[in-house]
């Protein structure tokens, strides 16, 4: 039988007592709150110690059913991997590697609020860490909000990170980038792109894929300078120069593409995408008459051969709608309208190569565009000279502009 | 050694000794009963929070050991675990631990209203044990009201190994239940509404210091062992529109349509099981777990145990509405068989489940009807909880303030104040008598009920007071107009206004008897007793009058702000005419 005390008159006396003498007996309140104390104190301690075995326990089946699930995501079997990272979690609860990892498994998995739940809740601990906003950034592009996602990659480029905080930052801003340009948001996106280039270390890899997004947010200069870049760090780097002659094409700078384009079919005789360009560059070159440091007679040559090949456009042209645009202007106005135009300006031509008429080239070429463009509208896109002379009407459009 | 026997060294111990003579006299006279009983409560909250640290590692241990981190339907482990637990939990009950079975809210009160407060040891270890082996394995309940009652046994046996008065006796185990249940629920405040809503069944002013500071030393026991992470992940919640209360008030009808459903369901079932032949009830537990766990078998394994991992899913939209729905009316089947099997276990997890998952699936169909309601489904989810649990253990205030302790969010207050308001109300009205009361009258117990408490109308002393009299003499009357003023009143008694305070009496009698002993020229005040009379307040309870009209003919009712203004006069037979009005009424 144990020791038993009553409360009485303000004291706490002994009223029985069998195992243990009289002196060692508390008599007080006082002595039994200090044994109260004593006793909390060696709970406490058994306790702790029965917490920890338990916890270091449940810990270790945590990271074994955690190796499971990495194994699982690597495997690309991601509900099963989500099942075991959530099942980890239930072993250790606190973890932040496992409440990412199910986090970011959740995202990929299309559970986009439960993912979102689990990765604030880490990022209102640890609000700087690039990780976890560059994971909160991809669950904001997943849902396609343009404000979050930004700010959360943003988060990630300027946060902290363990290892290769660079190229971390990199990878980052390369997601923005590409979630913006799926959005269609160009300007966000050369702003980006503008951002990442001027940071890059010279390689060439990293410059050539900045060229890349360049040219698919249609910032064709930027994206021609990019992969000036790369040449100068790698000379013979083909894709490079196939893509700089291409983007130099798009951006009208005949002969720097011709330069590249050549160069490119030469290295590589298997880039049909460069040798089909090349004798188009060639063409546009050798057609424009208004390229600088030719001769007069070169230009008037030159205009000559693009007003007989409008009129010979022309004429395929309404012969392919069935139309005689000399029997019945009616059917056609505009065709036909043009089609008297190019009759009238026939009568001009010998009056060319005098100085008297120093607009004469202009309305020649003037025409000759007028009836490539509306020809291409009415017939479909041209080859050869025509096409080359539509590309020179539309740079010549863009320089007017 | 010889040191110490030398003279000088006596005297200094001698000193020595009398200082902490001294000094542990004085600590013993600062002890009266009730800092004593303070500090103890503190101790008991320490004890009550290792207990339950114990408890839920236990569970964890079991449910891990037998059930695996995640249960996952189709394992052969969700149909034996529960059932082979049930039969050995009905061993154990049967044989070894009588009085555990239930959830241990109802048993915590009776200990405090039937037995002194006396909740024998036994009680805790097995609860513990029992309970512990049920939630692990996957029946249907939930540790909290095990923790209250673990919480209440401790306590109870500490404060019968101190041997303390019976007043204190009786305190000690809402002491202990607050203590566990805010462990349990890592809730302090709405562990003490709850510990005085439903087990206390009355406000009462005495207890709250202990009951407070037992369950927040709990607390910090069980956050220091187990973590402060909340038993949630909490999703962000919102109100905007105050038109959007019309949505919560759908879901508090549809929540207390569903907790009479489950409070009817248990308080039929319960009653058919017990009279089944006692050699059933080896097998109810092990039935129930079989039909619970056949229930996770077939894809539902979220209904098994106390399930919170799963309304935290519920939280963050991770199931549909039907599956919400599906989940809610199954769990309420699975809560049902474990509880009236006799399986030892909570309610308190369980109503939570099934208030969430109603929640969520009630907010799920509106957001099809109504797209532009703003509320998430978190937000419905943490209203729905609060919504059973004011509907189906109908304690509202506690309802209220669990769901804001637990969302730590103040936004959704009106929306949780309407939704219960209406499932109570609901509840209330379709099932007159609380699921804890019922099951106590089941078990032949009749004990205080707040619900009943606060339904009750109390009669004031100013329902029975009798109008002032016309005549009101005061001390300073000289008896011979006081004589005067008499005969043209039909009184027997007048009541006299003394000097300065208080009021007394003189009878018809004793003023013509001074009349004729020629007194007419002395004052009232100097003849007659100086004693006061006692007098009363309008608001006062009737029943404080009875201390007095048998003492005194007529006792005064005067204005509080004024106590030498009469309001009223009340005499026995006024009280007991308007007792006896009552009564026929």
């Amino acid at each position: 039988m144990g020791p038993s005390f009553r409360v009485f008159s303000g004291n706490i006396a002994l009223r029985h007592m069998s195992i243990l003498s009289n002196q060692l007996i508390p008599r007080s309140a006082p002595a039994v709150l200090l044994y109260l104390a004593l006793g909390a104190v060696a709970a406490f301690a058994a306790v702790d110690h029965l917490v920890s075995r338990f916890h270091a326990n449940v810990q270790s089946r945590g990271r074994r059913l955690y190796a499971q699930g990495v194994a699982d995501l690597n495997g690309g079997n991601l509900e099963a991997a989500v099942e075991d990272f959530r099942a980890a979690l239930t072993c250790d609860p606190a973890n932040p590697q496992y409440q990412l990892s199910l986090g970011r498994a959740l995202r990929d998995t299309g559970h986009l609020d439960e993912a979102e739940s689990y990765l604030l809740a880490l990022w209102q601990r640890t609000p700087e860490d690039g990780t976890i906003n560059l994971a909160l950034g991809r669950v904001a592009a997943r849902r396609g909000s343009v404000d979050d996602a930004i700010r959360y990659y943003h988060n990630a480029m300027y946060g902290i990170w363990s290892s290769d905080p660079d190229g971390s930052r990199r990878k980052a801003r390369l997601e923005l980038i590409d979630f913006l340009l799926q959005k269609d948001s160009l300007a966000q996106a050369q702003s980006e792109i503008l951002a990442l280039a001027a940071l890059l270390p010279p390689d060439p890899t990293l410059h050539f894929e900045a060229a890349q997004l360049f040219s698919r947010a249609q910032d064709y200069a930027d994206a021609l300078y990019q992969y000036e870049q790369v040449l100068r760090l790698d000379r013979a780097n083909i894709a490079a120069m196939a893509a700089a002659g291409d983007t130099a094409y798009h951006l009208g700078h005949y002969r720097t593409a011709q330069r590249y384009l050549q160069e490119a079919a030469r290295l590589n005789p298997q880039d049909s995408h460069s040798r089909q360009l090349l004798p188009q560059a060639n063409l546009i070159l050798d057609s424009d008459p208004f390229v600088r440091r030719i001769s007069d007679a070169e230009r008037n040559r030159r205009i000559v051969a693009a007003f007989r090949g409008a009129g010979q456009r022309l004429t395929a042209c309404a012969q392919s709608k069935g139309l005689n645009l000399s029997a019945s202007p009616d059917m056609d106005p505009v065709l036909s309208g043009l089609e008297a135009r190019w009759s009238d300006m026939k009568k001009q031509l010998p009056r060319l190569h005098s100085s008297i008429e120093a607009d004469l080239p202009d309305t020649i070429m003037d025409l000759v565009f007028q009836i490539e463009q509306q020809t291409a509208s009415d017939c479909g896109s041209p080859q050869g000279m025509d096409q080359a002379l539509l590309l020179i009407s539309r740079d010549r459009e863009a320089a007017d502009q | 050694m010889s040191d110490l026997s030398t003279p000088n060294s006596t005297a200094q111990l001698d000193t020595g000794s009398s200082i902490a003579a001294r000094a542990f006299s004085k600590l013993e006279r600062f002890f009266g009963e009730e800092r004593f009983f303070l500090v103890l409560s503190v101790f008991i909250g320490i004890y009550a929070g290792l207990a339950v640290v114990c408890f839920r590692l236990a569970i964890d241990w079991t449910h891990l050991a037998l059930l695996g981190p995640v249960p996952r339907a189709h394992s052969w482990r969700l149909l034996a675990a529960p059932s082979i637990a049930g039969l050995v939990i009905a061993v154990l009950v049967i044989h070894y631990f009588p009085t555990i079975r239930g959830s241990g809210v109802n048993q915590t009160k009776a200990a405090l209203y039937i037995f002194n407060g006396y909740i024998p040891f036994r009680t805790a270890i097995g609860k513990f044990i029992c309970a512990a082996l049920a939630i692990g394995t996957g029946h249907s309940l939930g540790p909290e009201d095990p923790s209250l009652q673990i919480g209440a046994s401790l306590a109870s046996a500490l404060g019968h190994q101190l041997q303390l008065s019976r007043q204190k006796l009786r305190l000690i185990a809402p002491v202990g239940a607050a203590a566990g249940l805010a462990a349990a629920f890592n809730a302090p405040i709405s562990a003490v509404l709850f510990v005085i809503e439903e087990v206390i069944g009355r406000w009462s002013a005495g207890i709250l210091g202990s009951v407070v500071l037992s369950a927040v030393s709990s607390v910090v026991i069980v956050r220091g062992f187990l973590g402060s992470e909340p038993l949630f992940r909490i999703p962000v919640t919102t109100f905007k529109r105050p038109a959007e209360l019309i949505a919560y008030i759908v879901l508090g009808i549809v929540g207390g349509l569903a907790a009479v459903v489950f409070a009817k369901g248990i308080g039929w079932l319960r009653p058919i099981l017990k009279a089944l032949p006692r050699w059933t009830q080896y097998l109810q537990p092990g039935l129930a777990g079989l039909l619970i766990g056949f229930i996770g078998y077939l894809g539902f394994p979220q209904v098994m145990s106390a399930g919170y991992n799963f309304m935290d899913q519920a939280m963050h939209g991770q199931y549909s509405w039907r599956l919400l729905a599906a989940l809610a009316a199954l769990k309420i089947l699975a809560t049902t068989l474990s509880f009236v099997s006799g399986t030892p276990g909570g309610m308190f997890a369980p109503t939570l489940f099934i208030g969430a998952m109603l929640g969520g699936a009630v907010g799920g169909i509106e957001h099809i009807f109504f797209p532009h309601l703003t509320g998430s489904t978190g937000t419905y989810v943490l209203v729905g909880m609060g919504v059973l649990f004011a509907g189906f253990l109908r304690a509202p205030l506690t309802s209220v303030f669990m769901v804001l302790e637990v969302s730590g969010n103040y936004e959704i207050i009106v929306p949780v104040i309407v939704a219960n308001t209406f499932a109570y109300v609901v509840s209330r009205s379709l099932q007159p008598t609380a699921i804890f009361d019922l099951l106590t009258r089941q078990d032949g117990l009749i004990l205080p009920s707040l619900e009943e408490e606060r339904e009750e109308s109390i009669l004031r002393v100013e329902d029975a007071m009798l109008p002032p009299p016309a005549v009101i003499l005061n001390s300073a009357d000289y008896i011979d107009a006081a004589a005067q003023r008499a005969q043209a009143s039909s009184q027997a008694i007048f009541p006299v206004r003394m000097q300065t305070t208080g009021w007394s009496t003189i009878s018809r009698d004793l003023l013509e008897r001074l009349m004729k002993e020629g007194k007419g020229e002395h004052t009232l005040g100097s003849l007659i007793s100086h004693h006061p009379l006692p007098f009363l307040y309008p608001d006062l309870p009737l029943e404080s009058a009875l201390r007095y009209v048998n003492h005194v003919p007529l006792v005064p009712v005067v204005n509080r702000a004024d106590s030498r203004r009469l309001e009223g006069l009340i005499t026995r037979d006024s009280v007991f005419s308007r007792y006896q009005s009552r009564q026929s009424a």
